[in-house]
């Protein structure tokens, strides 16, 4: 099966590097393939998304401590101020 | 004698007995560790400074939690507070996270000391441990060989006796098959039994963390400690958490034990299924009823999981941007830093399965590959319950083979292969371990599996205690480490 790889590769936000096409496109048709087996097995129209069939919790609405911001800032790549910094979102193309 | 030869029950006994220091047995274990593991390789940090500094917090208490003096590994996809937490991946490749997973906080709170951070697959993906991008982990019972993944360095950490156990995290088999590899216990718990709070995400939905141990005792012991609610993970169950260990001399109510049909164990390595025949042999000598069991979909849980997987994966990993933490790859804008950071930071088992994931998950391709096989994981988990019906325990080889060398599996279908016999459990989120069962013709360890029902973590437990003692399987130490550690002595 053919597969539209760049197309992919834009939606995931991800880029293969030359070393990596040839090998990986090669090896994506083989996997897809390989999983469309799956076409042969009878299955009804049930659903599974989680092995539990838990309904959602409620809790009370309590404020809670958080991590304290100067230890989340610490982590970012690059900081102004109280703020995690980046690069121009708009670029003007 | 050298404390590093001590299991976990064992020393944890000594140290709350006032016979042992938990300082004794960290220096030791640093000493073990600084000399054998420059050719194991299963530590991506280690964390020995401060271990004994808790080791002597721990000695001056008088009184002593579950775990006094336990050293324990950490698979680097769990998060430690301080200590670089890496999924061995460069783009986490100098993250210290600002908190502790919860199973972290648990056995802190027993007073286990934790030695290290334990290589993996990159973002626990794979199956050999050299998908991380750092470097591979060697099997201890032969160099040459890989110890499985993707906990590979947990389990090699646990079978060099460079920990007395270890945590693991199991997507699809990740804590089973090395356990298996390296001649260990390894348990997956029932999904919702342990929290996933601060265990990296892979596929949310399959997920969970699980020990890795020398024998069954110490998984029952560190199981209980790391088991039961918690708030901050909404999978996490309230069921109450019985005392494993206390449990495991209680008598079997009963002695039914599924088997798998022999169609399904073809194209399987014939040592394997020679071990797994013997097993089965020794179970109708001790009294066990044998059924047999047909789980027509069985062959169908691998590319079920290969879509559910990844397509998880591909959503969990959009996170890694560049933004927040980890590492960023400068670009003139933040379209182009996000492609930049993601094409450079992630290894190319990483890409495939974002890939595939994004694939079936994509406009056209969604209800062919991803509802078709969420259709499949509900026949599947029905499959369990109707065999659960019938039968207490199913039993199955662990691994299609023993472990394989370093190299030696290239494509990916045949290392996917690998999980044929784990991945159902996972998509049916019931509790499996693995336990050792016996040698290969070349001395490489082969490991039986043992699936049992949701939440009877205690039931499993106290049917493999019984399989461990009367098969004998247990304790050996293969001839690299007896080497070393004659040379230590």
């Amino acid at each position: 099966m053919k597969i539209d790889l760049e197309h992919i590769c834009r939606l995931a936000n991800m880029e293969l590097t030359e070393e990596e096409k040839l090998p990986i496109s090669m090896q994506m048709e083989k996997i897809v393939e390989w999983v469309g087996q799956l076409a042969r097995l009878e299955t009804g129209t049930e659903e599974r998304y989680s092995p539990v069939d838990f309904s959602l919790r409620m809790e009370e609405d309590q404020v809670q401590p958080s991590l304290p911001q100067e230890e989340v800032l610490a982590m970012a790549p690059e900081k102004e101020g109280d703020f995690i910094k980046v690069p121009k979102v708009l670029t003007g193309k | 004698m050298n404390l590093v030869n001590l299991n976990l029950t064992e020393a944890v006994e000594l140290v709350k007995r006032g016979e042992l220091l938990a300082e004794e047995l960290v220096l030791a274990y640093i000493k073990h560790i600084e000399s054998l593991d420059k050719q194991i390789k299963a530590y991506l940090t280690y964390n020995f400074d401060r271990a004994l500094e808790r080791a002597r917090e721990i000695d001056q208490k008088p009184a002593k939690g579950k775990l006094a003096g336990a050293i324990i590994a950490i698979k680097d996809n769990i998060i430690t507070k301080g200590l670089r937490t890496t999924c061995a991946s460069r783009l986490l490749e100098n993250f210290i996270p600002p908190y502790d997973a919860t199973v972290v906080e648990r056995l802190e709170t027993e007073d286990a000391i934790i030695i290290g951070k334990t290589n993996l697959d990159e973002f626990a993906m794979g199956s050999s441990t050299e998908n991380s991008a750092f470097f591979p982990t060697r099997n201890p019972w032969d160099l040459e060989r890989v110890p499985g993944g993707s906990s590979g360095g947990s389990a090699a950490a646990v079978a060099a006796l460079e920990a007395m156990a270890a945590l693991g995290s199991d997507t699809g088999g990740s804590v089973r098959q090395p356990a298996a590899f390296c001649g260990v216990v390894g348990l997956k718990p029932t999904y919702g039994r342990v929290s996933r709070y601060g265990l990296v995400a892979f596929a949310s939905s399959l997920d969970q963390i699980g020990p890795l141990t020398r024998t069954v005792k110490d998984s029952a012991l560190l199981t209980r400690v790391i088991s039961g609610f918690d708030r901050r993970d909404a999978t996490s169950s309230s069921e109450p958490v019985p005392d494993y260990v206390a449990n495991l001399d209680a008598k079997l109510e009963s002695k039914k034990i599924g088997v798998l049909k022999e169609s399904k164990l073809k194209g399987i390595n014939k040592e394997v299924a020679a071990n797994y025949f013997a097993s089965v042999e020794k179970l109708k000598e001790l009294g066990f009823e044998i059924k047999e069991m047909s789980f027509p979909s069985w062959e169908y849980a691998l590319p079920c999981y290969y879509v559910i997987a990844p397509s998880e994966a591909s959503s969990n990993l959009a996170r890694y941007d560049g933004v927040r933490y980890g590492l960023r790859v400068e670009a003139n804008s933040l379209a182009e830093m996000y492609l930049k950071t993601r094409t450079v930071g992630f290894g190319s088992e990483v890409k495939r399965r974002i890939l595939l994931g994004t694939f079936a998950l994509s406009s056209g391709y969604y209800e062919a590959y991803y509802a078709k096989a969420s259709r499949a994981r509900q026949v599947i988990t029905q499959e369990f319950k109707t065999a659960f019906e019938k039968v207490d325990f199913i039993i199955t080889p662990t691994t299609p083979g023993p472990a394989f060398k370093l190299g030696e599996i290239q494509d990916p279908i045949s290392m996917y292969l690998q999980d044929y016999f784990t991945v159902s459990a996972s998509l049916a989120g019931v509790p499996a371990i693995s336990i050792p069962s016996g040698f290969s013709s070349d001395r490489l360890p082969l490991g039986l599996q043992v699936i049992g029902r949701p939440f009877l973590e205690d039931k499993l437990l106290n049917f493999v205690f019984l399989l461990e003692k009367k098969l004998e399987f247990k304790n050996n130490i293969s001839e690299t480490i007896k080497y070393q550690r004659k040379e230590e002595e």
